[in-house]
């Protein structure tokens, strides 16, 4: 059984189709991303796959269940993260946590809250209010909201929306090991380099799903500029993404015949200024 | 009961903490009864302070503990949190009731300190029986008022919505409850008005107490309407909060 499954899913409010018939799939212990730009229905979308939204029509089953028929057995099994902090500013993180976690009856609450806030690294602010947070900090704690009664599938809006590079790393660390411990990431995001973590991605636009694949086979549906300089002469080719292309278009110019493949994986701008910033890190 | 008892104390923890908050509800009525008795003191001597002094401390705690419930369920919904509960298993009666034990107090200390004040500042001399009747009946105005404020936050989806509902709703009350004058005296349509406004029940069960030969027994039935009155928004509101969009 998969972790979701969605068939012709539909939300309309008043003339505005927010979904037009999304299907898609989602396995157990995967990091899934919904990406697309705002307004795409990424929102909406997760709303209906939680039970916070009556969908116009289709199918939804969440671990088996309906999100509006089965909401009290579904909602024990799921953490949802929304958009917005959503907390309590002028309660300190220990308190939030520990509300969402007596929601659920969770067993030795007072020992998971001080867990769950170790994990998400706000142990030393937790009987600080809220309000006093940074915004990465508030998201931090509304991870570990979501988190407190151990859910098997978590459902993160835009998570590291208005984040730095360095925090997301830190919580994009987060979310692989909880995809460890075998619980299912649903991750909404318009970031593609964020995206391009996930397990399998589905881009949605205007409310339907036109590509769900992994990043990498999605990449190699793209093409490459070559650019090859020989003494003055320059030469530009289009080919594509794939690391036999590449491998292909270079034959010609030399490369042994023997190479079948070549892939570039140059570090990206966020990468090095985030390997940047941790060297300064180990340096102080 | 578990869910309604771990969101009264979260609702008490926010009030706690929330000290400005806390210190302007109870000061704010305080004040008020204070210009009222500024306000009195240039009456002619033949004025009936007593008349009014109780019925107008009662519609102040009214006043407030509606609108301060209202806006705090209100922003519950605005900032997310109110979604957030219900994905974590909260029910919406579970909410409601937690958010009623939760103010209870508030207005419980709302309803004394202002009796107090009025009684000391107008050196009203009432017995004892005729002192806890009025502490009673404001206490249940408190609580009627604390569901109103809850069923009106059903309807506002942020909270500039709820100030319209304060002409709509709470004004009425100055006028067709009996409060400034004898809802007989008003024609039947808006003195059948008076009797949907929870302030009118409350005001004739003062009124008669008050009265050098007044009885509770005449008025009791009033209490128990103020009471139901209550008991009905809580279910009402039940029904009308939103718990899927």
């Amino acid at each position: 059984m998969h972790a979701i499954e969605v068939a012709g899913l539909t939300k309309n409010y008043g003339k505005v189709e927010a979904l037009q018939g999304v299907d898609f799939t989602v396995p157990r212990g995967m990091v899934f991303g919904l990406v697309g730009p705002n307004g795409a229905g990424k929102t909406t979308l997760i709303k209906s796959l939680v039970g916070a939204l009556r969908p116009s029509g289709g199918e939804v089953r969440v671990l088996g269940f309906e999100p509006l028929k089965d909401r009290t057995e579904l909602r024990r099994r799921i953490g949802y993260m929304p958009q917005s902090p959503a907390l309590y500013e002028d309660l300190p993180a220990r308190d939030n946590v520990r509300f969402f976690g007596a929601a659920h009856h969770t067993p030795e609450l007072r020992k998971k809250v001080a867990e769950v806030l170790e994990f998400t690294d706000l142990a030393e602010r937790a009987g600080d209010p809220v309000h006093t947070f940074s915004g990465g900090m508030k998201r931090r704690v509304s991870l570990a909201c979501a988190l407190i009664h151990r859910p098997q599938i978590l459902f993160l809006d835009e998570p590291t929306a208005a984040v730095d590079p360095y925090l997301r790393s830190r919580i994009w660390k987060t979310f692989r090991e909880l995809a460890e411990s075998g619980v299912t990431l649903f991750i909404s995001t318009h970031l593609m380099d964020e995206a391009i973590l996930c397990d399998r991605i589905a881009i949605l636009r205007k409310g339907r799903v036109i590509v769900s694949d992994t990043p990498h086979e999605i990449l190699e549906r793209g093409k490459t500029r070559l650019m090859v300089r020989q003494s003055a002469d320059e030469e530009e080719r289009t080919i594509g993404g794939r690391p036999e292309d590449l491998a292909a278009a270079l034959h010609p110019y030399g490369l042994g015949a023997e190479i079948t493949g070549v892939e570039v994986r140059a570090d990206s701008l966020e990468t090095v200024v985030l390997s940047l910033i941790e060297k300064e890190e180990v340096v102080r | 009961m578990r869910h309604t008892l771990t969101v009264a104390r979260r609702v008490v923890r926010q009030l706690l903490r929330n000290r400005r908050f806390l210190a302007l509800s109870i000061i704010a009525p305080l004040v008020i009864v204070y210009f009222l008795k500024l306000f009195f003191d240039t009456m002619p001597e033949m004025f009936d302070t007593a008349r009014y002094a109780v019925p107008v401390a009662a519609f102040l705690v009214h006043f407030l503990a509606f609108l301060l419930c209202a806006i705090a369920l209100v922003q519950e919904r605005t900032a997310g949190t109110m979604e957030r509960m219900f994905i974590n298993g909260f029910r919406r009666t579970e909410i409601i009731g937690g958010y009623v034990l939760g103010y209870l107090g508030l207005a419980t200390f709302q309803a004394v300190a202002a009796l107090t004040e009025v009684i000391w500042l107008f050196e009203l001399d009432y017995e004892t029986e005729t002192l806890l009747t009025l502490f009673g009946v404001v206490w249940l105005l408190a609580i009627a008022s604390v569901m109103l404020g809850i069923f009106v936050s059903t309807f506002a989806r942020h909270e500039g919505q709820v100030f319209p509902f304060v002409p709509l709703i709470i004004l009425p009350s100055v006028f067709l409850s009996g409060l400034l004058m004898d809802v007989e005296d008003l024609p039947t349509w808006a003195e059948w008005l008076g009797h949907a406004l929870p302030l009118f029940y409350a005001n004739t069960v003062i009124q008669e107490v008050i009265k050098d030969n007044g009885s509770l027994q005449e008025v009791w039935g009033n209490l128990v309407i103020l009471a139901g009155y209550g008991a009905a928004l809580l279910l009402v509101a039940s029904r009308t909060l939103r718990e899927v969009e």
